[in-house]
C-alpha cells in the first residue's frame, strides 16, 4: 500500500526534475528561436525602419517581392545552390568516409585534413579562398595554368576568370562548400565503422567485387543516414553561402550573380533598414525550406522501394 | 586442374607449417593438418587457442605468416578470400540485415554473376536442404536465432565449394536447440557431403559431430583422431583433462588407487588420471568419504575424499550414496591414463 501512496509523489518528483533540467534549452528556444520567429512573422505584415513606429501594410511587401527581380534571382540562385551542392557535398563526404574509415597509415592525418576546413572560422575561410581564386596569381588558377603557355591551361583554353565573371563566381561559392563537410564525414565515418565487419568478410568470401559491395552492402545499409543527411543539408545548403557571398563576391558580380536568399534578408534588413521587407523575405525562405524538406522526404519515401530493389537487382 | 609441387596432391585440405599471427603475438604455431575430400573435421579448444584464427586463415581473412594451405589440389596460401572457393558460416551468422533470408542465401551466386533465376531456384533449393524453405520472404530481423542459423547454413550450401568452414555455428542457439541443430547438421553432412572444418569449444559437439576430431592449444595441435581414440585414448595430459566433463582426476604419487601396474606409472615423473566411469563404489577397495553428490540426470557425480585426495566417481542416480558416508572405492583394471609429468604425452601402457 506504501508503495501505491507514494507513487504520484515520486513521479511528480520525477516530472519537476525533467521540467528543471530541460529548462534552460526551452528558455533559450523560446527567447532565441520562437519569439524572434513570432516577431518576424509579424514584421512581415509591416513596414519598419527602427526609426519610426512599425506600420500595418497588409501583404504589401509580399506583393512587393513578387515583383521584384532581385528577390527573382536570389531565390532562383539559392535553389540552384541547394540542388548542385548538396548532392555534391553528400557525395564528397560518402567518399572521403568510405574512403577513410579502415585503420591504416595516414587515415588519421586523412580525417583531420578532411575536418579542418569545417573548424576554421567562416570569414577567415572566406578571405583565404579570395586569395585561392584570384584569378592572376591565385593557387588554383596558377595550378590549372601548370604546364600551359601563355598563361593558358594545358589544353589552351583560358582558366576560368573566379569570382568576376557570374558562372564562375556561382561555381566558386559552390567549390567553396564542397570542403566544408566535417560534419557530413564524421557521421557517415561513424555509421560504416558500426556496420558489422563480418558482412563485409562474408561478401570477401563470396567474391564481392567492390562496387557490389557497395551497392549491395554499403549502400543501403547507409541509406537510412544517408537521407537524414540530405534533408538536414537541403536545410543548410540554404543558408551556408551567406558568408562567401558577403565576404568573397560581396553579392556580385553583376547582375547579383551570388545573391542568395540570405544575403538579399541581410541587404534589406541591416543595410537599407527595410526589416519589414526583410521578414517577408525570410518567411518565404522558410517556406521554401519546409516545402523542400517535405517534397525530398514523400520522394524518398515513395522511391524508397525501388532504392532497395536496386541494391538487390 | 593445378596440381603445384605438394607433396601429394589430395582432393581435400592440408595445410602445412600454417603460422599466423597478429600486433607481434603468434596465433598458430606451425600446423600440419589434413582433413580428407568429404570428411567433417572438428578443431576443438579452449577460447584463445586460435581456433578461429585457423578457420580465418584457410578462408583467407588472415594471411598465413608461414606455411602453406592446400585445397582441392590447389595451393591457395595466397589466393584472395574470393578466390578459393569456400563456405563459410559466421559465428554471428553475417546475414545482411536489408535483405531478405532468399536473397541472403542466393547471394554468393549473384554476385559471381549467375543468372537472378538460376540464383533463386538453387538458394530456394539450398534453402530447402537446410529446411528454412518457409522462411524465404523475411528479413533476419524478423527470424529467432535458430532460423537464421538455417538460414546461414542455406547460404553455404547454395554453392558447391570446395570446403565448408563453420565457425562456432551451434554457441549461439539455446541448449536444448543446439543439440537437435547438432544431430541435424551431422545428418546434413552426411546427405551433402563436402569437406568441412567445424570449430568449436564444446567437447561434446566435438565427438558427437566430427569424423575427426582435433584439439588445439595455444596454437598447437595436441591431437587429431577420431572421437573414440581422442576419448580412449588422449595423446596429451591436456587433451584428457579438456575433454570429458567432469574432467578426469589426477591420482598423486601417495594416491592409494594409483596401480603400481602400467609402465612407469608408479614413479613420480608421471600423472596418472583417471575418468569418473572407471571408478567404482562398493564392494572392497579403498575406503573413502562422500562429500559432494551432483545430479546430472540418470546419473550423479560424487566428489570422493581418499584419504586426502580428490576422486570423481560417475555412479547410476539410484545407487548414490549421500555426503558424509563412509564408501569403499576401487578403479576398473587398466582404465587409468599415465602421462609424462613434463612434456604432457602419453605414456603407452
Amino acid at each position: 500500500m506504501t508503495h501505491a501512496s507514494t507513487r504520484p509523489t515520486e513521479e511528480r518528483r520525477d516530472r519537476r526534475q525533467l521540467a528543471l533540467m530541460a529548462a534552460p534549452f526551452v528558455v533559450g528556444l523560446v527567447v532565441l528561436v520562437l519569439l524572434p520567429a513570432v516577431a518576424t512573422l509579424g514584421l512581415a505584415f509591416t513596414s519598419y525602419d527602427i526609426v519610426r513606429p512599425a506600420e500595418w501594410v497588409g501583404l504589401a511587401n509580399f506583393a512587393e517581392l513578387w515583383d521584384d527581380d532581385i528577390f527573382s534571382i536570389a531565390l532562383v540562385n539559392s535553389l540552384v545552390f541547394a540542388a548542385v551542392a548538396t548532392p555534391l557535398r553528400l557525395l564528397a563526404a560518402l567518399g572521403l568516409a568510405l574512403l577513410l574509415h579502415r585503420r591504416a597509415r595516414g587515415v588519421g592525418v586523412g580525417r583531420a585534413v578532411v575536418m579542418l576546413p569545417t573548424a576554421v572560422p567562416e570569414i577567415a575561410y572566406g578571405l583565404l579562398w579570395l586569395w585561392l581564386f584570384n584569378p592572376i596569381y591565385g593557387p588554383v588558377n596558377t595550378l590549372l595554368t601548370t604546364g600551359g603557355e601563355g598563361g593558358l591551361t594545358v589544353l589552351g583554353r583560358t582558366p576560368p576568370p573566379w569570382l568576376t565573371d557570374p558562372n564562375s563566381a556561382r561555381a566558386a561559392i559552390i567549390v567553396m562548400s564542397l570542403f566544408t563537410i566535417g560534419e557530413l564525414f564524421f557521421v557517415l565515418l561513424a555509421v560504416r565503422q558500426s556496420l558489422p565487419q563480418e558482412v563485409y568478410e562474408l561478401a570477401a568470401v563470396e567474391d564481392a567485387t567492390g562496387w557490389d559491395v557497395f551497392r549491395r552492402v554499403t549502400f543501403p545499409l547507409l541509406a537510412p543516414v544517408l537521407v537524414l543527411l540530405l534533408l538536414r543539408d537541403s536545410i543548410l545548403g540554404l543558408q551556408l553561402n551567406f558568408v562567401p557571398a558577403l565576404v568573397i563576391t560581396d553579392g556580385g558580380p553583376p547582375p547579383y550573380a551570388t545573391t542568395y536568399l540570405s544575403l538579399f534578408v541581410y541587404r534589406n534588413g541591416f543595410e537599407y533598414l527595410r526589416y519589414g521587407y526583410a521578414a517577408a523575405a525570410t518567411v518565404v525562405m522558410l517556406a521554401l525550406t519546409v516545402a523542400v524538406v517535405v517534397l525530398q522526404w514523400r520522394l524518398v519515401r515513395r522511391y524508397r522501394a525501388a532504392w532497395l530493389r536496386l541494391a538487390r537487382d | 586442374m593445378v596440381t603445384g609441387s605438394g607433396p601429394e596432391v589430395d582432393a581435400g585440405l592440408r595445410l602445412e607449417g600454417v603460422r599466423a599471427g597478429y600486433d607481434g603475438r603468434e596465433v598458430l604455431r606451425g600446423l600440419d593438418l589434413t582433413v580428407a575430400q568429404g570428411e567433417l573435421l572438428v578443431v576443438l579448444g579452449p577460447s584463445g587457442s586460435g581456433k578461429s584464427t585457423l578457420l580465418r586463415v584457410i578462408a583467407g581473412l588472415e594471411p598465413a605468416t608461414a606455411g602453406r594451405v592446400w585445397l582441392g589440389g590447389r595451393d591457395i596460401t595466397g589466393l584472395r578470400p574470393g578466390r578459393r572457393n569456400v563456405s563459410m558460416v559466421f559465428q554471428s551468422y553475417a546475414l545482411f540485415p536489408h535483405l531478405t533470408a532468399l536473397d541472403n542465401i542466393a547471394f554468393g551466386l549473384e554476385v559471381r554473376s549467375a543468372g537472378r533465376k538460376v540464383a533463386r531456384e538453387a538458394a530456394q533449393e539450398a534453402a530447402r536442404v537446410a529446411g528454412c524453405a518457409d522462411l524465404l520472404d523475411r528479413r533476419p530481423g524478423q527470424l529467432s536465432g535458430g532460423e537464421r542459423q538455417r538460414v546461414a547454413l542455406a547460404r553455404a550450401l547454395v554453392r558447391r565449394p570446395d570446403a565448408y568452414l563453420l565457425d562456432e555455428p551451434l554457441s549461439n542457439l539455446d541448449a536444448e536447440l543446439r543439440t537437435s541443430t547438432r544431430a541435424e547438421l551431422r545428418a546434413l553432412h552426411d546427405r551433402v557431403g563436402g569437406t568441412t572444418v567445424h570449430v568449436t569449444h564444446d567437447q561434446t559437439e566435438a565427438l558427437t559431430l566430427g569424423d575427426r576430431v582435433a584439439v588445439l592449444r595455444d596454437g598447437v595441435l595436441e591431437q587429431v583422431g577420431t572421437p573414440e581414440e581422442i576419448w580412449q585414448r588422449p595423446a596429451s595430459w591436456f587433451v584428457a583433462r579438456f575433454v570429458g566433463s567432469p574432467p578426469m582426476s589426477t591420482l598423486g604419487p601417495a594416491h592409494p588407487l594409483r596401480p603400481a601396474g602400467p609402465a612407469g606409472s608408479d614413479a613420480d615423473d608421471v600423472l596418472v588420471g583417471v575418468r569418473p566411469d572407471a571408478v567404482v563404489l562398493g564392494g572392497t577397495g579403498t575406503p573413502a568419504t562422500v562429500g559432494r553428490v551432483e545430479v546430472a540426470g540418470a546419473d550423479a557425480f560424487v566428489h570422493l575424499d581418499v584419504a586426502g585426495d580428490a576422486l570423481v566417481a560417475r555412479v547410476p542416480l539410484a545407487g548414490r550414496p549421500a555426503s558424509g558416508d563412509r564408501v569403499r572405492v576401487s578403479l576398473v583394471p587398466g582404465a587409468v591414463h599415465v602421462f609424462d609429468a613434463a612434456s604432457g604425452a602419453r605414456v603407452e601402457p
